[in-house]
């Protein structure tokens, strides 16, 4: 196995349940991320929530945004363990949204003047030529790479992307996967959320993915299966998805979204 | 001729040479309707062209076209100033009721109203002024606050999640977020203070104004007077729309993008 260890838990969820009116959407959801620690490596952990469409996905996204209160139970995270509130989570909408009335490098400077942190990490993550287009003039994959840099220099280490997978092709799929990998190695704590259906992808990039959906028979969704891919030595491995295991997985997996 | 065959096909664009064209055929056909097929009663083309004429020597027309440019533009400052002001307070709860109930009064005609504002305004600029603002701003207001409405939640969402506090959020999503369409809405609605024109020149005369020269030319049936300020007020709205047009480009360019 993998040489890592699990150190201080960075986000807790506590029995969250949610409900629109009287419909229960989500229940007895119970869930950890913990500080996956590797030796020589700055390693942030990549956690992926699974689940078909209709199953509370995006409900449970708000809820560990901060942007919405759970009918019962709480979302906990950092050094102290508070409840979340919006602003302590960066958050990546499917649609990246950003300041359309804001050039790329003035967005990124919305709460921060550090301009040279700034052109740092759009040089980094090659858009230092696009640091003066209006937002509209960026293509998906700058939009996404612009939005996720806005919250980086907001400080965020936790960021919640909600299906950035959802409408690339298959190159620019293996970008964003690259993109993802890149991030959880900018700080030890860094953590990265990631809301998809795109199984194949979860599984590439994620240490953990949590299964959500609705079991035979229950009303509510809550997470039905958590895989550890470091323990089944998925986890950071480039070319990963070439490999007979990784093949097995998502079987196993298809085979349990069907059912749900 | 294909590129002509193109303007009649659904959903096709056309060249700019051919847009020319279209235009100078459409005017081409208006021009024909109004001398063949206009009852005699209407003045032709070279009637107006004269009225013209006589209006800009005889009845100081220059004169007139300033004090309702002047008029106008200080109803649409004012009536963009209130309606700004009314649309961005409109996110909060308390205001709703008030802002929706400015909007209905588009369904109120000026009778009635027009007393009441004879009694407020101190002086006959002043009330023609307020009559325009009174008739605008409800329509200006019924767009802005739809424009205000209909930003999405993923934005106020975006916003709060960089960790900004609700004022900030209303500045960078409503207010700067918004400008190019309280622009757009701006232009559409500009348009209104040219129409109301002449009913408030026409109340209150002492200042003239074309509004006030044509309800005079009209009295007295003089159309070929009153079409050639019609044409007058044609050309002074479409101007303005472009000079809003242009502002809008300056101020909001990235509204002119696209990727």
């Amino acid at each position: 196995m993998m040489t890592h260890e699990l150190r201080s838990t960075l986000l807790r969820i506590d029995g969250v349940r949610a409900a629109y009116d009287d419909h229960v959407v989500l229940d007895r959801i119970d869930a950890e991320i913990k500080d996956v620690v590797r030796p020589g490596v700055t390693q942030g952990q990549v956690v992926a929530i699974l689940g078909p469409s209709g199953c509370g996905k995006t409900t449970l996204f708000r809820i560990l945004a901060g942007l919405a209160a759970p009918a019962a139970g709480r979302v906990l995270l950092g050094e102290r363990l508070e409840p979340v509130r919006a602003g302590m989570v960066g958050v990546v909408h499917q649609q990246y949204p950003l300041f359309e009335h804001r050039r790329v490098l003035a967005n990124l400077l919305v709460r921060s003047s550090d301009e040279p942190r700034a052109r740092d990490l759009l040089a980094r993550f090659g858009l230092a030529e696009r640091a003066h287009a209006w937002p509209s003039e960026l293509s998906g994959g700058e939009r996404q790479r612009v939005a996720i840099l806005q919250q980086l220099m907001c400080g965020h280490t936790y960021l919640l992307m909600d299906e950035p997978f959802s409408g690339l092709d298959p190159l620019n799929k293996a970008k964003a996967c690259e993109l993802i990998a890149e991030l959880a190695l900018l700080d030890e704590e860094q953590t990265i959320i990631v809301v998809t259906h795109d199984i194949r992808e979860a599984v590439k990039i994620a240490d953990t993915l949590w299964l959500l959906g609705r079991a035979p028979g229950a009303s509510a969704s809550t997470i039905v299966a958590s895989y550890n891919l470091i323990e089944r030595e998925l986890a950071w491995s480039p070319g990963i998805e070439h490999t007979p295991q990784f093949a097995a997985l998502v079987r196993e997996i298809e085979a349990r979204f069907g059912a749900l | 001729m294909r590129s002509l065959l193109l303007a009649f096909t659904p959903n096709r664009s056309v060249s700019p040479a051919t847009r020319i064209a279209l235009v100078g055929a459409t005017l081409g056909v208006v021009l024909c309707v109004w001398l063949v097929l206009a009852p005699a009663a209407i003045p032709r083309p070279a009637d107006v062209a004269r009225a013209l004429a006589t209006l800009w020597t005889e009845q100081n027309l220059f004169e007139h076209l300033l004090t309702s440019l002047w008029l106008n533009v200080r109803a649409i400052a004012w009536s963009t100033a209130i309606t700004l002001a009314l649309a961005y307070v409109s996110v909060l709860p308390a205001m709703r009721p008030f802002v929706d109930a400015l909007s209905k009064l588009r369904f109120t005609g000026m009778v009635g109203w027009g007393f009441v504002l004879t009694l407020l305004a101190r002086d006959g600029h002043q009330l023609k002024l307020w009559m325009l603002v009174f008739g605008m701003v409800p329509f200006f207001v019924t767009a802005m606050a739809a424009v205000v409405a209909a930003i999405p939640r993923e934005r106020f969402d975006h916003a709060r999640t960089l960790g900004l506090s609700e004022v900030r959020v209303v500045w960078e999503v409503v207010v700067r977020g918004t400008l190019d369409e309280a622009l757009e809405t701006t232009r559409h609605n500009a348009a209104m203070g040219w129409m109301m024109l002449a009913m408030v020149e026409g109340i209150v005369r002492a200042e003239g104004g074309l509004g006030a020269l044509m309800q005079n030319e009209h009295k007295h049936l003089h159309l070929d007077a009153v079409f050639a300020l019609i044409a007058v007020v044609l050309a002074v709205g479409v101007a303005q729309d472009l000079a809003l047009r242009w502002l809008r480009r300056t101020l909001c360019p990235y509204a002119e993008t696209s990727s």
